[in-house]
């Protein structure tokens, strides 16, 4: 029966790829294309009009302040975009997303401003029948790893309650959490107006405001846990006192970079009262020339080539200023909170304001203090939803999961489990959101998130996700959430062009994503 | 019957299956010995998928009993069987076709640098072992990263054999693995299992609908109909017209041709 080997076989049929060919077949191919035409685009549109620049960090879209805000945004839709892809490539949606945000935001705010309390309702006759709450626990003070924590609890029970139900009842998921979507922001908005008759909020209100900046507060010597702007406003004595503990090398450095800073600023309000007295002169020439009248114009030409001002004299480096500078270098007593709401990078970003220079605003002051902490945690996350995705046994669960699930089940992946996993996966993801944003600006509304299922859902197809299921990458979602978050910038700067035409713009962009996904999925089922 | 020295791999005794008022088997009594094909063949309908399903834990049967190597086993679950040795490749070959073949190889079991779900996985090892595997019952793949999905039909059948033996199958029930095939991949199918019947120690349920595959490759033969046996026997017992009458549903051609016409 063993026929001698023949000289061809199967397999020669199957052509290889060179490394070139087989990039360029890669899914992520179209997107990466996409992602770098706004990226060009941004560059080039926000550079000042009349000035001509190759460098596309010349533009305010790229500047360090431009970055920072861009990445934000990048990043948060990342976080979110990261649970949705991978729940949709097992074969699954979430659009509870959105409300989940609005829902786990509130829930650590309403901890962090009230504390967190157990209460029993029960029915009372005296004065009338109704329903009153009897205090089981109540902890004032919860920290800001315990507010997570406790939320943390909620919402990954909704998650895994959501994901109980799709593989239990068969549903489609799109209807369970389409149900979450309502559940979760009702909950939100019902539960937040009945807090919120307490004296310190307006009645009804479905936000909670005035939580203490915890990211700032720091343990200061002698004053305790103390708020940064608060240490910063103590009396000129108390500052003097504080810093006598301090190193003289440390307040030399500090008092170095002051004295720096306060140069620029001095050299950019010349520059800009300069450009202020020469302006009118340089009209007066327009307007001597036009009248041909040659005495003045000469004078002019004089007085303009002699222009000169006083350069302004930068401010003097007190003591009570190196104190200040001092108070902000000190790091937070509440590492939690800086974790998800501070910025991260300060180093590399006072690097590039003192030694080299890019890091200035048009008034000589140091542009951006870094960039939001959200960017390190997106890329946490990102690495690893990437590992587990393409290296581990987990993430071959996933694909199969959404690639063939009886072929799954035969093989013996706990189907069910995977999904349900990444139901709370997902809802873990939108908390994390909720985090970032709850430490970093100190309010929370029931409103936030709103919509954010669809646009995590559209970067994951941007980025190659195809939506029946087991197939995308963790690059592809990244590269997803950057056209997202570029497009926006983008069209804002392109000169006479409604900024919403970038919705137009991702509209065409999810659909040709969509059919080239599908083309994709096609090519490799064998069907074209 | 000739009775086989051999102790048979498996034996079925008076399995009944119900589901609900319809009895899809009605006591089947079957044995399957080590280095031989099995043929199950009969009508659509007659319990073949049934019978398979009930060998390999997809059901519990209602009555009746299963002895695998003479032990009586009670499956729950597909994996019950599984670890008890019996493979099935189903008919859709339980393959996911967006993923390569190396993924496919070993979905549900991958090679793991640590325990649990999170362990990274040996990527270069279970490519070799793949392609090892593939290559000892017929194919060689070029590439054990191409996607399943852009191979021809004999090679998925092939990947899902390779697979089963490798992870300790001592009974394989392919279940059609030639009926959605062109006639140069059904060869390539039947030279696979060819060679895993040379290997001597596994046992092969092969279900078919083709008489000249059944009798090309299979040493032993059963016939069901309406859920019952109606005949069995080995190669040499079984005359061609007896296969023929057999396949038919017990029916003789000149029964069939009467109730034709009308
Ligand atoms: N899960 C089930 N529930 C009810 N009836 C079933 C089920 N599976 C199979 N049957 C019935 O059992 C009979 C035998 O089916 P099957 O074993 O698939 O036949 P075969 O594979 O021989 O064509 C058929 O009449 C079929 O309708
Ligand atoms: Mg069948």
């Amino acid at each position: 029966m063993n026929a001698p080997v023949a000289s061809r076989q199967e397999s020669d049929r199957h052509e290889r790829k060179s490394w070139l060919k087989s990039l360029f077949a890669r899914p992520e191919i179209g997107p990466v294309g996409v992602m770098l035409l706004l990226f060009g685009m941004l560059g080039y549109f926000s550079i000042p009009a009349g000035e001509f620049s190759l460098n596309p960090f010349a533009g305010e879209g790229f500047n360090a302040l431009g970055i920072r805000n861009n990445l934000r945004v990048i990043s948060q839709l990342t976080i979110i975009a990261l649970g949705a892809g991978l729940l949709i490539i097992a074969g699954e949606f979430d659009l509870s997303i959105g409300s989940m945000i609005g829902f786990a935001g509130a829930c650590m705010a309403m901890i962090l401003r009230w504390g967190f309390s157990i209460v029993i309702p029960y029915l009372s006759f005296e004065g009338g029948l109704h329903i009153e709450f009897f205090t089981l626990i109540h902890i004032p003070d919860v920290s800001p790893l315990g507010a997570i924590g406790i939320t943390l609890c909620f919402t990954l029970f909704f998650g895994w309650l959501q994901g109980f139900i799709v593989v239990k009842s068969g549903l489609p998921s799109f209807i369970v959490t389409l149900g979450g979507l309502f559940f979760l922001r009702g909950l939100t908005e019902v539960s937040l107006r009945s807090f919120n008759h307490r004296a310190d909020q307006v009645k009804g209100a479905t936000t909670v405001t005035e939580i203490p900046d915890l990211k700032n507060i720091i343990n200061l010597p002698g004053h305790g846990e103390i708020e940064r702007e608060a240490a910063k406003a103590l009396p000129e004595a108390d500052l003097l006192a504080l810093m006598k503990d301090v190193p003289a090398d440390v307040i030399a450095s500090i008092a170095e970079r002051l004295a720096y800073t306060y140069q620029r600023v001095a050299d950019a309000k010349t520059g800009i009262i300069a450009t202020k007295g020469v302006k009118p002169l340089e009209r007066a020439l327009e307007n001597a020339i036009e009248s041909g009248n040659e005495f003045m114009v000469t004078t002019i030409r004089d007085k303009i080539a002699n222009f000169s001002i006083e350069p302004v004299v930068p401010k003097t480096v007190t003591d009570a200023d190196v104190a200040r500078a001092y108070i902000d270098s000190i790091s937070s007593a509440r590492p939690v909170a800086d974790f998800f709401g501070g910025d991260i990078l300060q180093p590399l970003f006072d690097w590039l304001y003192f030694p080299i220079d890019w890091n200035t605003n048009n008034f000589g002051n140091q542009f951006a203090s870094g960039l939001y902490s959200c960017v390190m945690i997106s890329l946490i996350l990102c690495m690893v939803c990437y590992v587990m995705l393409s290296k581990t046994q987990a993430g071959n669960w996933i694909y199969s999961t959404g690639g063939n699930i009886t072929a799954a089940k035969a093989n013996g992946v706990p189907t069910n489990k995977v999904k349900v996993c990444l139901f709370i996966f997902s809802a873990f993801c939108a908390t994390v959101f909720a985090a970032c944003q709850v430490f970093e600006v100190n309010t929370a509304d029931a409103a936030k998130g709103n919509l954010k299922e669809l646009e995590a859902i559209a970067a994951a197809v941007i980025g190659g996700i195809v939506m029946t299921g087991g197939f995308g990458t963790v690059v592809g979602i990244v590269v997803g959430a950057f056209i997202f978050g570029l497009a926006k910038e983008a069209f804002f700067y392109i000169p006479g062009i409604d900024g919403s035409f970038y919705r137009v713009f991702l509209g065409l962009v999810i659909i040709a994503s969509a059919l080239l996904n599908e083309n994709i999925r096609k090519r490799i089922m064998g069907a074209i | 019957m000739a009775q086989s020295p051999k102790q048979p791999l498996i034996e079925t005794t008076d399995l009944v299956k119900k589901f609900g008022a319809f009895t899809a088997l009605n006591g089947v009594s079957l044995k399957v010995y080590p280095g031989e094909v099995h043929a199950l063949l009969g009508d659509n309908g007659a319990g073949k998928s049934t019978l398979i399903k009930l060998l390999s834990g997809v059901f519990a049967p209602t009555s009746g009993t299963i002895n695998v190597e003479g032990k009586t086993v009670s499956f729950v679950s597909p994996r019950n069987a599984t670890d008890a040795g019996i493979g099935t490749v189903y008919q859709d070959l339980a393959l996911n076709p967006l993923a390569s073949v190396t993924r496919n190889f070993f979905l549900g079991r991958e090679l793991t640098h640590f325990g649990g779900p999170f362990g990274l996985m040996k990527m270069n090892e279970m490519h070799r072992i793949a392609a090892e595997e593939m290559a000892k019952i017929g194919i060689n793949i070029a590439d054990p990263e191409q996607a399943v999905g852009t191979m021809s039909g004999g090679q998925r059948q092939t990947l899902a054999i390779a697979r089963a033996i490798y992870f300790g199958a001592k009974v394989l029930i392919l279940d059609e693995p030639t009926s959605a095939l062109g006639q140069r991949q059904q060869m390539e199918v039947l030279k696979t299992i060819r060679r895993v019947q040379k290997l001597g120690n596994i046992a092969i349920i092969l279900i078919t609908h083709n008489e000249i595959h059944a009798r090309l490759i299979a040493d032993r033969f059963t016939f069901l109909s309406l859920g019952e046996v109606i005949g069995s026997g080995t190669s040499d017992d079984l005359k061609g017209d007896d296969i023929k009458r057999l396949m038919a549903g017990g029916a003789e051609i000149g029964d069939l041709a009467k109730e034709l016409a009308v």
